[in-house]
């Protein structure tokens, strides 16, 4: 029945609009209006009349946007563990600016979807999101929210609220994955190059980054501030790093095939860490000396070595081991020095390194090299019989791949201010790799398009989901029935953050059986330019 | 005449099996030279002796008189060998404009930095290479209109035709082609044949081609050449090839289809 009536697209809208407004709430009816209103323009067909229409049916979804929000807002908040939602967020104002939003974004996606010249579309398209991407912090920010009561709040009363910056840090981050998941997405997607050690690059750009912008090695060398170098210098160079460590890991084994391959690298992502780790004494002395005593049969202890490095009292210690490095000085920006906390500069360098790098792949791909690598990936042995270099392309992807991993480490690093060995672990690689594939490996819109999914899901929505369903457990269920024991038990057994990586392998079963090729699968790309 | 592709004593062996003996071969510029024998001759190894995807066991290749033995694929089609396979091998999600751009690869120079800042020479050659490829598809009758369809989604005679397409698009010297009708009803195989007299009396290209159907090799080939158990066994005109016992014997020891002879 409702099938016919709405469009497989509206129903995504539906459903997904009910489950994020019945666990969000508060400011966030904002983002899901904006996430539903694109989800209808996106599945209005091109008929007589579908711009009515798509704002029909976003009114539709409004209401029932707003009905749950409001639910959530005045009963769900008001349990046990639930964050407190501010007054400004229940008021009328709040709610139809959001119902203008869903509105608005539907009929807006709708004509930009149904526009008849591919390229116009594909750049208003962009266009938009970039317009939105800009216009969110200073949205989810208190004194942007305070503008939907038509007027500025008392910024102290309404915007103390810790929950008003509850998306942006987790947006960062996600850019910083998007920005390797596009990364990989030319190793895997485009060159067909199954790589399970990513993340090994991920681990040189920031520790290169690490070490030329923090104390750790100038402490040892008398001069603590001699590496703070230019945050704008050490991104380059820790990205020509991850670069040149894409080389060295790529020559010698790009000529294994498929799943040595992928063993091989998988390798890589486990040594990188471990080698870190284990660089907290460092001496090295010439082997010159050492070789020529053994040739002439001395013990090592009696010879005289010449020391190289790590010669003082102490050994040198290069990366703090498993305590790791910290802190990293953030970057400057004609004066102005980011800072921790402070959400918004963080978020725009973020976003510019990835529409900048987004484009750049976006170009490479368009061009002969592009074209080679993904010949390369759909009949290897024709594409070397058509004049295409197989070591050469294998390996420029694989580099390219490294230096954007790198300046996503690089980012990182400065981001968090600490990086130690554990922040570089193999699931990195698997949950990047997670993201290629469920948004459509080998579609760069795809690719970041999974990496936000599963990024929300990981670092938003399973907290809320966790903290939504303990507060009607604890508040509803559990009220009158006095045992504690059973309580904590069903609470944890509920706690929806632990099934994380369950969630994240049903995720890639199910598209592996629905639908292989990602959520934006590559050929929709071509099989729309010959509309 | 002058020569452009000899094949000296070529011998490959894949463990205890010899499949290509020994050959002797020579091609000479203009020609279309035709190559048959029965299933599991050696003619389809014989190919990939000469595009590199095997190194022959014993033997020299010349090509524009140079030796090419043992040559990495990519750098023999660079100098001007290209080819089709028996089993069509296109980029089945590439869309066929993307196909024939791919063979055009190794005459392209842009590199990773001009991909992105798209220098006006870059623009313009790849404005070229895009032409060039449409009128490739033009050539090779599959039409423009075509160009943005996944290869893979294009009729079975179209798609062997695009992997011709794609093998012209390098501007080669010498194309081979591994049975490009097999498959094929006797209309679909008249108008393949006028499409390859076609690419060498107005591309100039050479062209080898391994056939099974007798009467295609006949009707087209300026000369035979019959492989069996990797040994050549005749050699010549097409109507002296035809009526040699040894050939007729091959064709019909096998049960392969000799009526046609
Ligand atoms: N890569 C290979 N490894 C082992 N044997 C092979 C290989 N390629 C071909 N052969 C064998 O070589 C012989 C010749 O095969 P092929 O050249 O394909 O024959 P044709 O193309 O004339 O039908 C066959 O017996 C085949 O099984
Ligand atoms: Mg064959």
């Amino acid at each position: 029945m409702m099938k016919k009536i709405l469009a497989r697209g509206e129903l995504i809208a539906v459903v997904l609009t009910a489950f994020l407004a019945l666990i969000l709430g508060g400011w966030q009816i904002m983002l899901i209006a904006a996430l539903a209103g694109m989800l209808i323009g996106l599945s209005a067909e091109h008929k007589a009349n579908y711009l009515p229409r798509a704002a029909g049916v976003a009114a539709f979804v409004g209401l029932i946007l707003i009905a749950i929000t409001h639910f959530h807002n005045t009963s769900l908040s008001t349990l046990p563990g639930m964050e407190h939602i501010p007054d400004q967020a229940k008021t009328v104002g709040t709610y139809l600016i959001a119902l203008g939003v869903i509105i608005g974004l539907a009929v807006l996606t709708a004509w930009i979807h149904n526009l008849a010249d591919e390229r116009k579309r594909q750049v208003y398209f962009i266009g938009l999101m970039v317009a939105l991407a800009v216009f969110f912090p200073f949205f989810e920010q208190c004194p942007g929210l305070s503008w939907t009561n038509f007027k500025f709040v008392d910024m102290a009363a309404g915007c103390s609220e810790q929950s008003n910056l509850l998306w942006i840090g987790p947006v960062i981050v996600m850019f910083i994955y998007a920005l390797q998941a596009i990364g990989l997405n030319i190793v895997a997607g485009f060159a067909g190059l199954l790589d399970l050690g990513y993340v090994a690059f991920f681990a040189i750009g920031a520790y290169t980054m690490g070490l030329l912008r923090s104390q750790q090695l100038g402490s040892q060398m008398g001069d603590p501030d001699f590496f703070r170098w230019s945050f704008w210098i050490v991104i380059w160079i820790a990205a020509a790093t991850a670069a040149f460590f894409g080389l060295v890991f790529g020559a010698p084994t790009l000529r294994l095939r498929g799943d040595y391959l992928a063993i091989v690298t998988l390798g890589f992502g486990e040594i990188v860490p471990i080698v870190v780790k284990n660089l907290y004494a460092v001496r090295i002395f010439e082997p010159i000396s050492l070789f020529i005593g053994q040739l002439f049969g001395q013990k090592s202890s009696d010879l005289m070595q010449f020391c190289l490095l790590g010669c003082g009292a102490k050994p040198l210690d290069i990366t703090a081991g498993t305590k790791g490095i910290s802190p990293i000085y953030p970057p400057d920006f004609f004066g102005y020095t980011f800072t921790v906390g402070e959400y918004v500069p963080w978020y725009f360098l973020a976003l510019t390194l990835l529409v900048v790098s987004a484009f750049f792949i976006y170009r490479l791909r368009a061009s002969r090299i592009g074209r080679a690598w993904v010949s390369m990936r759909e009949d290897e042995l024709a594409a070397n019989a058509m004049g295409v270099d197989l070591i050469r392309t294998k390996l420029t992807a694989f580099v390219l791949g490294a230096m954007f991993s790198g300046f996503a480490g690089a980012f990182y690093a400065s981001y968090t201010t600490l990086i130690t060995p554990d922040s570089f672990d193999f699931s990195i690689s698997v949950i990047i790799l997670a993201q290629v594939i469920l948004g459509g490996s080998g579609n760069i819109a795809g690719v970041m398009l999974g990496s936000s999914i599963i990024m929300l899901i990981d670092r938003v929505l399973l907290d809320k989901l966790k903290m939504v369903i303990n507060g009607v457990l604890q508040g509803l269920v559990f009220k009158g029935i006095d045992n504690q024991a059973l309580a904590v038990f069903w609470t944890s057994l509920t706690d929806a953050t632990a099934y994380k990586i369950l969630l994240f392998g049903l995720i890639l079963v199910v598209m592996m059986k629905v639908r292989p090729q990602g959520i934006l699968p590559e050929q929709t790309a071509a099989r729309r330019r010959a509309a | 005449m002058t020569l452009l592709l000899k094949a000296d004593r070529v011998t490959k062996k894949f463990g205890g099996l010899t499949a290509v003996n020994r050959v002797d071969f020579e091609i000479e510029k203009g020609m279309i030279a035709g190559l048959i024998g029965p299933n599991g001759a050696g003619k389809t190894t014989f190919f990939n002796n000469i595009t590199g995807l095997y190194t022959p066991t014993e033997g020299q290749i010349y090509f524009d008189g140079q030796v090419i033995t043992g040559l990495k694929p990519h750098l023999i089609q660079k100098r001007g060998i290209s080819r089709t396979f028996q089993n069509i091998r296109l980029f089945g999600q590439l869309s066929a404009l993307e196909n024939v751009l791919v063979g055009e690869h190794v005459r392209l120079h842009g590199s990773i930095l001009e991909a992105f800042f798209r220098p006006p020479r870059v623009m313009a050659e790849e404005k070229m290479a895009r032409e060039r490829a449409l009128d490739v598809l033009d050539f090779v009758g599959l039409g423009r209109k075509i160009a943005d369809q996944a290869a893979r989604n294009l009729p079975y005679g179209s798609q062997r035709r695009l992997e011709i397409a794609r093998a012209l698009a390098s501007d080669p010297k010498l194309l081979l082609l591994d049975e490009p009708t097999a498959g094929m009803n006797p209309q679909e195989k008249r108008e393949l044949t006028d499409l390859v007299r076609h690419v060498r009396d107005n591309m100039g290209v050479t062209v080898l081609l391994i056939e099974h159907d007798m009467k295609v090799v006949m009707g087209i080939s300026d000369r035979v050449t019959v492989l069996d158990h990797g040994e050549k066994i005749a050699e010549g005109l097409p109507q002296v090839v035809q009526k040699n016992p040894q050939v007729i014997e091959a064709y019909l020891g096998t049960g392969a289809a000799a009526e046609g002879a």
